[in-house]
């Protein structure tokens, strides 16, 4: 009978597991530099109950919140408060169109493929003052932001035309979920992850279809696409993961985890089966050599001075561990790491002109840090997080995977794994 | 994943440990399965504050009356001062500012005026050496406008029963008041965000320069600064009388800081605090715990030569209390509590309470028991610990800070 009561008394996101300790929003950078956001608890848990009573009680000041998560972090009573807050936005949407900017900023895989087709000529206007003046007062995009450049040729192409046909000699395998933004804005990452996955003797493969992760539809609001293409992203990995027996590697930490943790939590497409096998890169690569079942090697005369940034999402999970780590093996590496805060961005959200003044402000204690930190380059496994930082502070921006293919011996590493030429 | 050691638990004691051993060179990591109750800490350290319902002045005296089953009894009294010592140490080198020493407790405000015995205070806050020889007897107590976390009405009652003359003087700014705006967020945490700016502090130290008449100390609550003390000392500098800041209710910004700036060098001297992960399970061989696993880790536990358990009592669900038994939920440890639910608690909120004593069992190392048997790399520290009472007994934090320097010295030690 007790064992019962205690088995039924589970709610939703653990919201009836609320203490009011209003932790959550000592640690919320919306609440901090704006009143007109309630705070993760009032917006959270203590809204639930209103809004299970009667929808009206929707407060619409929840578009505010970033998702990033910060709260869901702190909770001594892991109450999933941001999830609480996506639901609610979610439900409160039903039947609202978003907006033609908000569709084209969520869209990152329509605006990528389009922009691609016409790079120098979309990175070229994209950057003049005329054309931001227009987005900025049409659009309602910040002035202020400076769009990532287009890549002229998608990873994918680069792939099919360059890699793929090497991938199949290698003896062990992983597909790869690149993402939106290694795709049409920065293949360099790809190919760095493939560099350095082919150094160690992993061959690496696309999956049957990608699409968007759609982490940028949750934020603004376009549930139905974002499910849509979840249930594709679904079915790919499915196929991967069981069909071939790869582990589907990730190198944006957001993108991980919409995959892993988003799509059953907020789209209700359950991933559980397969949520094991999606992991970023430098999880994978750590066990690795953890489990000396590969060996490293990195060039003799690498030497620079990096601050490492948790992104948000990446603390969400919990996995800045392995990156961190694995950038400790670079014997030339001197590693800095921040104080865990948002840089502000998170994701489209700083584009938007009613956010820009926020989403700097969230992130001037982050950009002091780096200041702070004298250091060459920052290392963060999050793309938007990259544009705000290397906007915000002037300094280059890597991923991991893109910092460790750089310090590699890549002749050394494939010697001390056995790979002859092929 | 191989460390040193792996920490269970991210708050004082979890912490404290950590940093003892990162000092000394070892690959730390510490768990934390969210914020810790530090945070409803209000700015100071006690040792041990009362017996029986009597305030302790000379704690270090006291503590060799303590029982057997008394953590400091279990790391030996005699090792009380020195330990005492290295603890005030580490927090100043982790930039908190503390007064006061072991062998002469002083008085600490509660946010609810009642004055109680503490071993360290933070210099900022009203601190009061002697009952007898208050620091002022005319005092200006700056009450915020709309400000949740302090009982006005209470707090100058407790005051004056103290003997301090107080004044109740309410004032506003425009930042202030423009935070009012959100109405369920006038708190605390909120204030320290926003005075910030040294205009935003200058237009505070004006209010209180015109208001505060012919007090001789001003007290403010303590609103300042989450992550350093630096705004206390700027605001100090505008104002033209003593200032001195009040303990507000929780979360209290100074707890906040003080667990940043822990974490800050913990971090600094190398340690990985992995921030919102939990500790699910262990994995035991002869006696000896091999490695745990994590909520988010997954697939890959981590392994360690030394583990210490440092995730609190209930209400950072360190022990669970179901409808039947108290338990410890990571590896069911034994548990020194009473099986008779009816025994666990008594009538009367302000009565002690069994329930607060419970913790998980030890041997005198301080080694975790299972079934009768003590874990030999596996050490309890701070509140999960056995045989003491925070609210009764005032030894809450003087436990966790001390037991996690015994632990970390054991484990320095290869005591396994």
């Amino acid at each position: 009978m007790a064992e019962k009561m205690q088995l039924c008394n589970i709610s939703e996101n653990n919201f009836e597991q609320c203490t009011k300790c209003s932790i959550c929003t000592t640690v919320c950078p919306v609440a901090a530099v704006t009143t007109d956001y309630p705070g993760p608890k009032q917006a959270g848990p203590d809204g639930a109950r209103y809004r299970l009573k009667d929808k009206a009680y929707y407060d619409k000041m929840l578009k505010l919140c970033l998702n990033c998560k910060r709260c869901e972090v702190a909770c001594p009573s892991d109450v999933h408060i941001a999830d609480i807050i996506q639901r609610a936005r979610m439900s409160a949407s039903e039947g609202r169109r978003a907006s033609l900017r908000d569709t084209l900023l969520a869209n990152t895989d329509l605006l990528g493929t389009v922009a691609n087709l016409v790079a120098p000529v979309a990175n070229a206007t994209l950057g003049l003052k005329p054309t931001k003046l227009v987005m900025h007062s049409v659009m309602a995009i910040d002035k202020h932001r400076t769009f990532p450049a287009y890549s002229r040729t998608k990873f994918e192409t680069w792939f099919k035309r360059h890699a793929a046909s090497q991938q199949d000699a290698f003896s062990n395998h992983v597909s790869y979920f690149h993402g939106c933004y290694v795709n049409y804005n920065f293949p360099k990452l790809g190919q760095d992850l493939v560099k350095l996955m082919n150094s160690i003797g992993y061959g690496v493969h696309l999956l049957d279809k990608e699409q968007c992760c759609g982490v940028a539809l949750i934020a603004n609001g376009l549930f139905k696409q974002a499910k849509r293409q979840a249930r594709v992203n679904a079915t790919s990995i499915r196929q991967a993961v069981n069909g071939d027996g790869r582990t589907v590697l990730t190198t944006s930490s957001s993108c991980t985890f919409n995959l892993r943790d988003e799509y059953p939590a907020i789209l209700d497409v359950d991933t559980s089966d397969v949520r094991n096998s999606i992991m970023l890169a430098t999880r994978f690569i750590y066990n690795l050599v953890d489990e000396e079942r590969i060996k490293l090697v990195f060039k003799k005369d690498y030497k620079r001075r990096i601050a490492y940034h948790t992104a948000c999402h990446m603390e969400r999970m919990g996995w800045q561990l392995y990156s961190i780590e694995l950038l400790r093996m670079i014997p030339g590496l001197d590693l800095q790491l921040l104080e865990q805060e948002c840089c502000g961005i998170s994701g489209t959200y700083g584009f938007k002109k009613e956010n820009y003044e926020r989403s700097q402000a969230i992130g001037s204690i982050l950009f002091k840090h780096i200041e702070d930190a004298q250091v060459e380059a920052v290392a963060t496994d999050c793309e938007t997080c990259k544009w705000q930082i290397e906007m915000s502070t002037g300094l280059p921006v890597e991923n991991p995977i893109s910092i460790l293919a750089d310090a590699l011996d890549v002749e050394a590493t494939r010697l001390a794994n056995n790979l002859t030429n092929n | 994943m191989r460390m040193d050691t792996v920490i269970m638990g991210g708050g004082l004691s979890g912490l404290t440990c950590g940093i003892a051993l990162a000092k000394r060179g070892q690959r730390v990591t510490i768990i934390a399965s969210g914020q810790s109750t530090l945070l409803f800490n209000g700015g100071s350290m006690e040792l041990l504050g009362s017996i029986d319902g009597q305030a302790v002045m000379a704690p270090l005296e006291a503590i060799p009356t303590l029982p057997q089953d008394h953590p400091y009894s279990k790391i030996g009294a005699s090792r009380i001062a020195a330990l005492a010592n290295e603890a005030k140490e580490l927090l100043a080198d982790a930039n908190i500012s503390m007064e006061g020493n072991a062998e002469v407790n002083h008085w600490r405000v509660t946010p609810m005026g009642v004055a109680k015995p503490a071993w360290l205070t933070l210099s900022e806050n009203l601190r009061i050496d002697d009952l007898a020889k208050l620091p002022a007897k005319h005092v200006a107590l700056m009450c915020i406008r709309g400000f949740f976390d302090q009982p006005n009405g209470m707090l100058a009652q407790g005051l004056q029963k103290l003997g301090f003359d107080v004044k109740r003087i309410e004032f506003t700014t425009d930042d202030i008041t423009a935070l009012r705006r959100s109405p369920s967020e006038m708190r605390a945490a909120s204030l320290a965000k926003h005075l910030v700016s040294n205009n935003a502090l200058q237009r505070v130290a004006d209010q209180i320069n015109t208001l505060a008449g012919d007090a001789e100390m001003v007290l403010l609550p303590s609103v300042l600064g989450q992550n350093d003390e630096s705004y206390f000392k700027a605001l100090e500098s505008m104002v033209n009388k003593p200032l001195r800041l009040i303990a507000t209710l929780p979360p209290a910004v100074a707890g906040s800081r003080m667990q940043t700036l822990l974490r800050h060098y913990f971090q600094m001297l190398g340690g990985n605090y992995l921030m919102g992960d939990t500790a699910v399970s262990g994995n035991f061989e002869d006696g000896k715990l091999l490695s745990v696993t994590t909520a988010k880790l997954g697939d890959m536990p981590l392994r360690a030569d030394n583990f210490v358990l440092a995730t609190g009592s209930f209400v950072s669900r360190g022990l669970i209390a179901d409808y039947e038994r108290v338990y410890e939920p990571i590896f069911n440890l034994d548990v020194d509590a009473d099986s008779d639910r009816e025994l666990w608690t008594r009538f009367g909120i302000l009565e002690p309470q069994a329930y607060s004593r419970y913790g998980v069992a030890t041997d005198n190392e301080l080694r975790c028991l299972k079934q009768g048997k003590p874990i030999q790399n596996l050490r309890a520290i701070g509140s999960v610990l056995s045989g003491h009472d925070a609210i009764k007994m005032g030894d809450g934090t003087g436990v966790s800070l001390l037991t996690a320097l015994a632990a970390a010295q054991s484990t320095l030690q290869g005591k396994r």
